[in-house]
C-alpha cells in the first residue's frame, strides 16, 4: 500500500513535471491549426516542426488535444463512479456542531459521518485512501456556531479552504412539522457565476462531491457566487399547474462560503503547494473578484 | 482727644525716632534703640485696643520679655484684627454704596501731619457708623504709616467725599448724583476686577504695614525702615503732587476726559516713584525673605495698580472704538490664542503615533477613530438577496439547465462482442458432420482452428499462413516443411470393392486407336448417361446414388480418382 502510494504519487509528480513542455507544445498546435484554418503563413518560428507537428495533429482526438493538466487529473476518473464521502468536525464539538454535521451528511449524497475523537488527521486520510473514499469534509466552529468548512479530494487531491458565515441550519427551525424530512435523491446542481479560472476550479471541486443525477430529480443544490461570497441553498421544487409556474420550497442548511486557500495535497500533506490563497493586506484585494463576475 | 494726643505724643515721638535713625544704627545692638521701639509698639498696641475687644492684654507687655514674647503679643492681637479688616473690605467691595455713608472727610488740602489728623479725627468719628473695619484700616495706617494712608484714603475720601456731601444734604445734590456715584464706584470696581481686587491690594497694604510693624521688633530692621523710608518717600511725593493737584470737584464732577487724564497722570506719577522707590529698595536691600517678599508683594501690587488702571484707561477707551478697530481687536484676541495653542504643546489625538501610555486612561474610547477595512463585508442575507437568488434558481429549472457532473465518454477498451445471429436455415451439414469437424479439431493439434466465420478471413488466414511458411523456409536455417496433412475426405461413391487393375497389361493389348474408339465411345455415352443421371437421380438401398449403365464410366471415374490419390 505504501509503495503503491509513492509510486503514484511519483507518477503524479512527473505528469506534472512535464506539464510545462506539454503546454509549449499544444500551444504551438494551435498556432498551427489557427494558421492553417485562416488561411495566413505559419509563423516563422514554427517553420521547421511544421511538418511533424501537422502530422501529429492530424493524428489526435478528441481526447489527446487538449493538454492535460495535472489539475484536472485529479478528477479525471471522477465521473467514472459515484463519490464517496467522510464528513467528520475538528476535535471536541460541540452539540450544534454535531447536529450540523448530521444535516450535512444528508445534503451530500452518499456521505458518512464518523466521530472525531482523538485522531489525527493523517490516520483518518490514510483510513479513507484504503477503503476509497473520494472525498473527506471537515467541519470547524467557534463556539457552537460552525465557521468553517474543508474539503479535500482523496486520491492526491486539491483541498479547499472555506469559511462559513450566516449558517442557518435545520435545527434552528423549531418546528420540525414546517420542513419536513430531506429527499435523499440525487440532486441536480446550480453553479451560478463562476467565470474567472479559479471560479472554475472551485466549481469544479464543488461538482464532484455529487453523483451523476437522474434528470427528473426534484431536488437542486444551489451554490451562487456573489462577489466572492458563495450561497449554499437547498430546494425542492414542484410544477404546478401550468408550464411557468414553479414552486420552490427550502430544505436543508443555508449559508454562505468564503474561499480562502487551495492546496495542491490532500489535507494531511502540510508541505502542499498551494494554489491560490486570499490575500486581504493587499490594497487592491477589495476591488478585485477572485471567483468571478 | 486730648487724652489721645497726649498718650499718641510719646508714641508718635517713639515712632518718630525709629523713623528718623539711620540704617547703620540698627545693625548694632542699641539699648536706647529698642527701647524707644518697645515704646512704639506699646503705642500701636494701645491704640488697636480699642479695635480688638477679645484680647486678653490691656497693654503690651515689654518690660522683661523677650522679642519673641512680645511678638506673639501682638501676634494674638492682630491675628482677629486682621479677619475683621478683611471682613470689612469685603463687605465694601460687594456693596460700594456703604462707603458712601461714611461721614464726609474734609479734604484734605495740605499735606501735613496736622492735616491727616484732621482726617482721622474726622474718620474716627465716622467710627460710631460701625465701619470699624475701615476705620481700623485707616487708623492702622495712619498711625504707622501716614503717608501710605494717605493714599489710601484718597481714594476712600473721594468716595467718602461724595457720600458725606450725600449725607448732608440729602441724598441726592447738585454735587452728588447717584448715578455718577454708582459709576465712579463701578469704574473703581473695573479697576479691582481688571487684574487685582481692590480689597486685596488694600489688604496687602495692610498686611505690608503689619508685616512692617511686626518688622519693627526685630533687631535687623534695616529693611523695614528701607520700606518704610522709601515708600513713604515716594507716598510723600505723591502726596506732595496730588495736594498740588488736589482733587477738584471738576475731577470728579467734571468730564470723564479730565478724570482719566488725571488718574493716567496720577498712574505715571505713581508708577515713577514707586519705581524709583523700588529701585531705592532693591539698592539698600538686606537679607530676609520677608523683606523681598514683601518688596515682590509691593512690586506686585504697583505693577497690579499700574495695569489696574491702564486697564480702565483701555476699558474707557473701547467703548468709542469704530467698527474696523473692533474687529481688529478680535483678530487680535483671535491671533493671541492661536498663538497660545501654537506654544502649548498639541492635544494628543493629532501627535501621529500614541500609545497608551501617551494618552490619558480611556481617553481612546471617546473619540470616533477611523479605520480603513480592506475586506469587503459580508453580505447580509435579506429577503431581496433571497428572492433573487430564488428566481436565478427558477429560471436555471425551467431551461433543465443544470451544472451537474456529466459522464465523461470511456475509450472502447474491450473489443465489441459479436453479435451471434440466428440463422434459421437448416445447417447444409448434418450434425454427424459438425460432430467430426469438431472431433478433427480436437485431435488434430496441427490444424488451425477454423473458429472465423467470415470467408474473407479465412481467405486471409490462407494467405497468410503461406507467407509465413515461405518466410520461415527463407528465414530459418534448419526448415523442415510441413508434413503434408492428407485431408481425409469422405468419399461417399466409392465401391465397396476395389479391385486391383491390371492397368498395364490392358493398356498393352488394347491399341491406341482401339483406346481411342473405345474412349470416345464412352465419353459419348457418359454425356449421355449424365445428361440422363442429371434427369433421374436414383438412391439405391445403401442411400448410394445408383447410376444406370454406366458401371465403366463409374470405372473410369474410379480410375481416374485413384490416379489422383496415387500421385502427390
Amino acid at each position: 500500500m505504501n509503495r503503491r502510494n509513492t509510486r503514484l504519487r511519483r507518477e503524479y509528480l512527473y505528469r506534472k513535471s512535464l506539464e510545462g513542455k506539454e503546454r509549449i507544445l499544444y500551444e504551438k498546435k494551435r498556432m498551427i491549426k489557427e494558421a492553417l484554418q485562416e488561411g495566413k503563413p505559419i509563423p516563422t518560428e514554427l517553420r521547421n516542426e511544421e511538418a511533424e507537428l501537422r502530422h501529429q495533429i492530424d493524428l489526435e482526438d478528441e481526447s489527446t488535444a487538449v493538454p492535460r493538466t495535472h489539475i484536472d487529473d485529479e478528477y479525471a476518473n471522477a465521473s467514472e463512479s459515484d463519490p464517496k464521502i467522510l464528513i467528520t468536525t475538528s476535535r471536541n464539538p460541540s452539540a450544534p456542531l454535531t447536529q450540523f454535521v448530521k444535516e450535512l451528511k444528508f445534503v451530500f449524497p452518499n456521505a458518512q459521518r464518523m466521530n472525531r475523537g482523538g485522531q489525527v488527521i493523517k490516520e483518518i486520510i490514510e483510513t479513507c485512501r484504503a477503503h476509497d473514499f473520494t472525498d473527506v469534509i471537515l467541519v470547524h466552529e467557534h463556539r457552537g456556531v460552525p465557521d468553517g468548512i474543508t474539503i479535500s479530494h482523496l486520491p492526491f487531491g486539491p483541498t479547499a479552504y472555506f469559511g462559513l458565515l450566516n449558517v442557518v441550519t435545520r435545527h434552528d427551525i423549531k418546528d420540525k412539522k414546517a420542513i419536513g424530512t430531506m429527499s435523499e435523491a440525487y440532486p441536480h446542481l446550480i453553479l451560478n457565476k463562476f467565470s474567472t479560472k479559479l471560479g472554475e476550479r472551485t466549481a469544479n471541486i464543488l461538482k464532484h462531491l455529487f453523483p451523476v443525477p437522474k434528470p427528473d430529480t426534484k431536488r437542486i443544490i444551489t451554490f451562487a457566487n456573489e462577489s466572492d461570497y458563495i450561497s449554499f441553498r437547498h430546494h425542492i421544487y414542484e410544477k404546478h399547474g401550468g408550464p411557468k409556474s414553479i414552486e420552490l420550497k427550502e430544505v436543508g442548511p443555508r449559508f454562505e462560503m468564503r474561499l480562502y486557500k487551495i492546496t495542491l495535497g490532500t489535507l494531511d500533506q502540510d508541505e502542499a503547494q498551494t494554489e491560490w490563497v486570499i490575500r486581504p493586506y493587499m490594497n487592491t484585494t477589495k476591488k478585485r473578484k477572485f471567483l468571478g463576475d | 482727644m486730648g487724652m489721645a494726643t497726649s498718650t499718641k505724643e510719646p508714641g508718635l515721638e517713639a515712632l518718630k525716632r525709629l523713623k528718623s535713625t539711620k540704617a547703620p544704627e540698627w545693625l548694632t545692638p542699641n539699648p536706647s534703640l529698642s527701647q524707644t521701639a518697645r515704646a512704639a509698639s506699646e503705642h500701636l498696641f494701645a491704640s488697636l485696643k480699642p479695635f480688638t475687644p477679645k484680647s486678653p492684654f490691656e497693654k503690651l507687655l515689654t518690660q522683661g520679655f523677650d522679642a519673641e514674647q512680645i511678638w506673639q503679643q501682638i501676634d494674638l492681637q492682630s491675628h482677629p484684627l486682621m479677619s475683621t479688616l478683611r471682613r470689612e473690605v469685603k463687605r465694601f467691595e460687594k456693596n460700594p454704596d456703604e462707603i458712601s455713608k461714611l461721614k464726609k472727610v474734609q479734604k484734605v488740602g495740605h499735606k501735613g501731619s496736622e492735616g491727616v489728623k484732621g482726617v482721622v479725627e474726622e474718620e474716627s468719628d465716622g467710627l460710631d457708623e460701625g465701619l470699624n473695619g475701615f476705620d481700623e484700616e485707616l487708623d492702622e495706617d495712619e498711625e504707622e504709616e501716614e503717608e501710605e494712608e494717605k493714599e489710601e484714603e484718597e481714594r476712600e475720601s473721594e468716595g467718602e467725599e461724595e457720600g458725606e456731601e450725600g449725607r448732608e444734604g440729602g441724598i441726592e445734590d447738585a454735587f452728588l448724583k447717584i448715578k455718577e456715584l454708582e459709576g465712579f464706584l463701578e469704574d473703581g470696581e473695573a479697576m479691582e476686577y481688571g487684574l487685582k481686587k481692590k480689597g486685596d491690594g488694600l489688604g496687602k497694604k495692610s498686611k505690608k504695614s503689619k508685616g512692617s510693624e511686626e518688622e519693627e521688633e526685630e533687631d535687623d530692621d534695616d529693611e523695614e525702615d528701607d520700606e518704610l523710608g522709601a515708600f513713604g518717600l515716594g507716598d510723600d511725593e505723591d502726596d506732595d503732587q496730588n495736594a498740588d493737584k488736589m482733587a477738584s470737584y471738576d475731577d470728579f464732577f467734571g468730564s470723564n476726559k479730565k478724570k482719566t487724564s488725571k488718574r493716567k497722570s496720577e498712574v505715571n506719577v505713581r508708577s515713577e516713584d514707586l519705581d524709583m522707590g523700588d529701585e531705592q529698595e532693591d539698592s539698600d536691600m538686606g537679607d530676609g525673605q520677608e523683606d523681598s517678599d514683601m518688596g515682590d508683594e509691593q512690586e506686585d501690587s504697583d505693577m497690579g495698580d499700574d495695569q489696574e488702571d491702564d486697564g480702565a484707561f483701555e476699558n474707557k477707551k473701547q467703548e468709542t472704538l469704530s467698527t474696523h478697530e473692533k474687529e481688529l481687536q478680535k483678530l487680535r484676541s483671535q491671533i493671541e490664542l492661536m498663538e497660545k495653542e501654537d506654544l502649548e504643546q498639541k492635544d494628543w489625538t493629532m501627535q501621529g503615533e500614541v500609545t497608551a501610555e501617551k494618552r490619558p486612561v480611556n481617553s481612546a474610547l471617546e473619540v470616533d477613530l477611523e479605520f480603513d477595512h480592506n475586506v469587503r463585508p459580508a453580505p447580509v442575507i435579506t429577503e431581496e438577496v433571497t428572492v433573487a437568488l430564488e428566481e436565478i434558481i427558477k429560471e436555471r429549472i425551467l431551461k433543465g439547465q443544470y451544472d451537474d457532473v456529466q459522464k465523461a465518454p470511456r475509450l472502447p477498451s474491450v473489443a465489441p462482442r459479436e453479435i451471434k445471429e440466428l440463422d434459421e436455415n437448416k445447417s447444409k451439414k448434418g450434425l454427424a458432420e459438425v460432430y467430426e469437424e469438431e472431433y478433427v479439431q480436437q485431435t488434430n493439434l496441427n490444424s488451425a482452428p477454423l473458429s472465423f466465420k467470415d470467408e474473407q478471413k479465412k481467405e486471409a488466414s490462407m494467405l497468410f499462413k503461406k507467407l509465413c511458411l515461405k518466410l520461415d523456409a527463407l528465414s530459418h536455417f534448419h526448415f523442415a516443411p510441413k508434413p503434408v496433412i492428407e485431408d481425409m475426405s469422405i468419399q461417399a461413391n466409392v465401391p465397396a470393392l476395389a479391385m486391383e487393375e491390371v492397368k498395364s497389361l490392358l493398356h498393352l493389348w488394347l491399341s491406341q486407336t482401339q483406346l481411342c474408339w473405345l474412349l470416345r465411345k464412352f465419353l459419348l455415352a457418359k454425356v449421355t448417361l449424365r445428361k440422363k443421371l442429371s434427369l433421374h437421380r436414383q438412391k439405391g438401398r445403401g442411400g448410394e446414388l445408383i447410376r444406370r449403365g454406366n458401371s465403366k464410366l463409374r470405372q473410369l471415374n474410379g480410375l481416374q480418382r485413384s490416379h489422383k490419390t496415387a500421385h502427390p
